[in-house]
């Protein structure tokens, strides 16, 4: 089983090579897509020397939901079977990605998805956690039939199947919920595991949320 | 009457500006077209208001001519919105699916 992890960058200056670093003995490859970064992410990708490093430099910021979309793809050419989605910022924990894995391979799971709401205690800000994912969390519900416990986690692990028949086509934050709706309107198989996620920042904001709801709404009407 | 000379004023002058970008060519033939006819029509609208002020009140409107032309010129600028917004997603799509390309490419 070939697995790659495909972790979209943009202004990761801080936190890039010590990411790449925590999940290199887990995977076979990993895919960065630097998303046309401002800081000196590009220079520090460019001086790794990592064997097991795959740098694609966006030559213009298309947004995270685009990155993993080209990190997908380079993926699917190199017939990867397995595909994981970690974030660069250090958020999630690389020692998770065996339990995120695990499923897939032993109970023929098509989806995996990291959940900060299944007992593992994450520092979620409390308006975060109090206000918006319960609002987004019904709002998932009501429009797409998603029903899981988490509803925006980018940590996540798929087959190869489920990445080709998924294409992501919000290319901004939007890209959470479309996966998860898409997954549910293919009846894939969903698995959802506790994760720690650690906040350094707080994150998608109230009015980052009104902004995917628009994007999901002007994708759905443009077809 | 100032008022429909304003009006019929400020049609002329976008009348002028389509003919301009057309010896230009920086419109097409059928853009070009169609404005033609837009502000063809609404210089007709204000010529004729009174008369078609009676129609719209025969038709049983209890608006005048005036209001009438309002309505359907908000409605017609929603309208041109919203093909707006559809056209930019297209292009933003395209561009996404190019950056991407290279991106692969490299």
């Amino acid at each position: 089983m070939k697995i790659a992890c495909v972790i979209p960058a943009y202004n990761e200056e801080k936190k890039i090579s010590q990411t790449i670093e925590q999940v290199k003995d887990l995977v076979d490859l990993i895919v960065v897509v630097d998303d046309n970064s401002q800081d000196e992410t590009r220079e520090i990708l460019n001086e790794m020397t990592e064997k097991k490093l795959k740098k694609i430099y966006h030559p213009i910021n298309l947004g995270q939901g685009a990155a993993l979309q080209t990190g997908n793809e380079y993926c699917l050419k190199q017939n990867f079977d397995i595909i994981i989605h970690f974030d660069a910022d250090g958020q999630f924990l690389a020692n998770d990605i065996k339990r995120m894995i695990k499923p897939i391979l032993e109970e023929d799971y098509d989806l995996v998805i990291g959940s900060r709401f299944m007992g593992i205690e994450s520092n979620i800000p409390k308006f975060k956690k109090k206000i918006i994912m319960p609002m987004a969390k019904i709002f998932n519900n009501l429009f797409f039939g998603i029903k899981t416990s988490d509803p925006q986690n980018g940590f996540r692990v798929m087959t190869q199947k489920t990445v080709s028949k998924i294409k992501i086509e919000n290319d901004r934050m939007a890209h959470c919920t479309e996966i998860l709706a898409k997954a549910f309107k293919y009846k894939l198989k969903i698995k959802e595991i506790p994760i720690e996620v650690i906040y350094h920042e707080f994150g998608q904001k109230f009015s980052g949320g009104l902004k995917i709801i628009k994007d999901l709404f002007l994708k759905k009407i443009s077809g | 009457m100032i008022q429909q000379i304003i009006a019929g004023l400020i049609i002329i002058f976008f009348l002028i500006k389509l003919l301009k970008q057309w010896r230009k060519k920086t419109i097409s033939f059928n853009e070009f077209i169609f404005w033609l006819l837009f502000w063809i029509l609404a210089l007709l609208i204000i010529v004729f208001i009174k008369q078609i002020d009676k129609i719209v009140i025969s038709l049983g409107f209890s608006s005048s001519a005036i209001n009438l032309a309002f309505y359907i010129a908000v409605l017609f600028l929603f309208y041109l919105i919203f093909k707006m917004r559809l056209k930019i997603v297209k292009i933003e799509k395209n561009i996404t699916d190019l950056a991407r390309k290279i991106s692969l490419k490299e």
